[in-house]
């Protein structure tokens, strides 16, 4: 107990210095996004700027109507993107975690096999394109991300073998409970911490998407918040290299406080749903990742 | 416990009715964007034949760059819709793509079947490449029978500097294609101190108007960079060279020849790096010059830069004066010239995946000789998008626009209606600028670096490492034998060898002496 107690301060001492390095580069974003421009290129970023300014977001309040609809957009493909995510993985995942599955290893193989092998851009392009006529629509922006997540399938499947006793499923059988009852009364319930887990990852990845939108979509009503910001950042950025000065185009944003603010804008829902989910978070990984 | 089935079912089926309504949506808007193209393609096989008689209405696809807000591009769309409709018996889709998803998003659009009709094309943005799988089609006797004018509207050897082994892909847009070179002032400060051009004949002779604003405006940077690949040494030689693509395998203008030299052991380049170490040690430039990622517009902006040296254009100072915010006055030290890719930098070229290359050749004609579709294209709907200024300029409507074009890329921009802040006859100024310049020997010319990859990733190794710090006069340029030595251990002599065997077969392939 006593080396307890002196250990105690020192512990708590690396912890408040690895959350401070975690932290900083947070506050300095949220703070150069509230930074005059001039400030910034005159004195470099700094944690208490010299002059304070919302001009990057009033730049970006400008475009307030695509922003407002992309991050709808976003919303319901993670919402959908997320839900429908999860059903598939562990509908599919629950039959390869039972051992008495015919073909359950070559089933599990293929699985496995797209975590190593995928058909390339051009080829998945076409198929998405010319097969299933998904561009520039809604589909394209869920589909991809649903049938491309193996890794979450295997994480869900080691977690069902390994933390649901076989005994409870058979009993449940023996009970009169049909395949599909055992699944959703029994198997589910008690998978949350990984359910919980997988649906955080999913939201991540629906959320911080931008690549298929970057190829599938060029209606702008149906851009991604992610999607959005990088188009308007790498515009901004190209206007400024190449000096092509339209004179429409002289609106000469504050390039680098709106580059912060737009990062800002992007994570700031995810920070905010976090909390909700960490609990399960740290449990399900590391149940799930026990054999791999 | 009886609860939770209900609420798994609810769930289920709420997923259920989510997933349908989802896939109902994208059905419709697939089918809205599809019938009219689908249609087209049907009739594509019968309509070919009879070009002339464009009997069946289509919908012809324009893909461009579309970089400011193009909120209310459908709008435009209908309204040159209706003049098409009319001329050529097609519609047309405006496709703005961001220059961000322009690489990829043009890359696979090219790779796979759908619909396009028109396509913006730079030598920047892979041009070459393009026409080396077959992806754009030749279009000489395309424009040669459906737009026969278009050659008029600028200059002969500008037209003709698109051509790759001997044939056309694309048609210039109407643009500033030639530059001339110099230095660019804050007006403002200028008449403070009383400081004139009047015995300012070249880049040498700025040294007094620094060492004037050096004095008295403390925490000012006389002179800063445009970015960090355009050294001060950089944009001194600038002038007097066409870079063929990259640096340092290069052509001197002046010669009129097709010899390629390694612009680092050029005196001139021995001599502007001299200047810009001077310049530096004065003070002049900024310490960290070499390494900041601000650009030169922010810095003078911000108050923290007072002039930069640049390439220029008729009107150049009023478009400085927008992105800078004060008023800027620039010296020419050098004569306009057009370079390799002067023709090459932005075309209209008809890609393979057109569904009728006559149709899409009237279009294009179209761009260029008609002064409504220019004026729609360019600036958008009158009252809507843009208002009259008086003079025959025009300006944004109260509380901006939601369509924003970027003129240079597209057309015959001369046709267009001139914004406020330029001269009215600013295209005819253009015109006699791009008519006065040197020609390039070169010019239409592309290099294809792809054959000495490998040499040409080792060579740009060398050049970040010392290409910046010795143009912003930060390194010594006493520095400059051991780069050039590093440089060939590199490989550079054989890229060398490459661009002269390119270029001579470039040269005999087109007749260029």
């Amino acid at each position: 107990m006593k080396t307890n107690d002196m250990n105690q301060p020192v512990v708590h001492a690396i912890f408040i210095i690895l959350v401070a390095l975690c932290l900083f580069p947070f506050v300095l974003l949220i703070m150069s996004s509230i930074t005059e421009e001039s400030a910034i290129v005159s004195n470099g970023y700094s944690f208490w700027p010299s002059e304070f300014s919302l001009e990057a977001y009033s730049y970006l309040w400008m475009q307030k109507a695509a922003m407002f609809n992309s991050y709808g957009i976003t919303v319901l493909i993670t919402v959908v993107g997320t839900f429908v995510g999860l059903l598939i993985s562990a509908l599919l995942a629950y039959p390869l975690s039972r051992r008495d599955l015919p073909l359950r290893g070559m089933l599990s193989f293929l699985v496995f096999f797209t975590l190593l092998f995928n058909g390339g851009l051009v080829p998945t392009y076409l198929i998405y394109t010319e097969v299933f006529q998904m561009k520039n629509t809604l589909m394209s922006l869920i589909i991809p991300g649903l049938l491309t997540n193996g890794f979450f399938i295997l994480l869900i499947r080691t977690f069902f073998a390994n933390s649901i006793p076989v005994q409870i499923i058979e009993s449940a059988y023996i009970d009169g409970a049909s395949e599909f009852k055992i699944f959703y009364r029994i198997v589910l319930p008690l998978s949350l911490p990984i359910l919980a887990t997988i649906g955080l990852m999913l939201t991540i990845n629906y959320w911080n998407d931008w690549f298929n939108g970057l190829i599938y979509i060029t209606e702008p009503r149906l851009f991604s918040i992610q999607n959005l910001l990088n188009r308007m950042l790498v515009n901004i950025q190209f206007l400024q290299q190449n000096n092509l000065g339209n004179q429409q185009m002289a609106v000469n944003p504050p390039m680098n406080s709106v580059r912060m603010a737009m990062a800002v804008i992007g994570i700031l829902p995810l920070i905010l749903i976090y909390p909700f989910f960490q609990n399960y978070f740290v449990k399900g990984l590391t149940i799930g990742a026990v054999k791999g | 416990m009886t609860r939770k089935p209900q609420t798994v079912t609810l769930l289920l089926s709420v997923l259920l009715i989510l997933s349908l309504l989802i896939s109902a949506c994208s059905s419709s808007s697939d089918s809205g964007g599809n019938t009219g193209s689908s249609d087209p393609a049907a009739s594509n096989d019968g309509a070919a034949a009879p070009s002339s008689a464009n009997g069946k209405e289509m919908e012809l696809t324009v893909a461009f760059i579309g970089l400011g807000n193009m909120n209310e591009v459908a709008l435009v769309q209908d309204e040159i819709s209706k003049i098409t409709k009319e001329k050529i018996n097609a519609t047309v889709k405006l496709m703005p793509i961001d220059i961000g998803a322009w690489a990829q998003q043009v890359n696979l659009l090219l790779a796979g079947n759908e619909p396009l009709d028109l396509l913006v094309t730079s030598s920047f943005l892979n041009f070459s490449s393009q026409v080396a799988k077959g992806q754009l089609l030749p279009i000489d006797e395309l424009v040669e029978e459906h737009a026969p004018t278009i050659k008029e509207t600028m200059e002969l050897a500008i037209f003709h500097a698109t051509k790759v082994g001997g044939k056309s892909y694309g048609v210039p847009s109407v643009r500033d294609t030639a530059a001339d070179h110099g230095f660019v002032a804050r007006k403002d400060l200028m008449d403070k101190y009383g400081l004139t051009f009047d015995n300012v004949k070249t880049y040498a002779d700025l040294d007094p108007i620094f060492q004037k604003i050096k004095e008295n405006e403390p925490g000012m940077y006389p002179l800063v960079q445009r970015s960090q690949t355009n050294g001060i040494a950089a944009e001194i030689v600038r002038g007097y060279i066409d870079t063929l693509g990259d640096t340092p395998g290069i052509l001197i203008i002046e010669n009129q020849d097709l010899k390629v030299v390694n612009l680092y052991e050029q005196q001139m380049y021995k001599d502007a790096l001299q200047l810009a170490r001077k310049w530096y040690e004065a003070g002049y430039i900024m310490p960290d010059a070499a390494t900041t990622q601000e650009s030169n517009n922010s810095l003078v902006k911000a108050g923290k830069g007072f002039s930069y040296l640049s390439n220029l254009k008729p009107g150049f100072e009023a478009q400085e004066k927008n992105v800078n915010g004060y008023e800027m006055v620039a010296a020419r030290f050098v004569d306009p010239i057009s370079t390799s890719d002067s023709g090459t930098g932005f075309m209209m070229s008809i890609p393979k995946n057109t569904q009728d290359p006559d149709r899409a050749a009237q279009l294009l004609n179209l761009l260029y000789t008609d002064r409504d579709i220019v004026n729609l294209i360019a600036n958008g709907i009158e009252g809507k998008h843009y208002v009259d200024a008086g003079n025959g300029l025009i300006k944004a409507p109260e509380g901006g626009s939601n369509y924003v074009f970027n003129q240079w890329q597209v057309g015959n921009n001369a046709l267009a209606k001139v914004w406020e802040g330029n001269a009215p006859d600013i295209w005819e100024q253009m015109k006699a600028f791009n008519k006065s310049s040197t020609f390039s020997k070169a010019l239409g010319f592309s290099f294809d670096s792809s054959p000495v990859k490998t040499e040409v990733a080792a060579v740009a190794n060398v050049n970040n490492q010392y290409k910046a710090g010795l143009e912003s006069g930060t390194i010594d340029p006493a520095k400059l034998e051991e780069f050039i030595s590093k440089l060939k251990a590199a490989g550079l002599d054989k890229i060398l060898a490459e661009k002269q065997k390119q270029l001579d077969q470039w040269a005999k392939d087109n007749n260029v002496q």
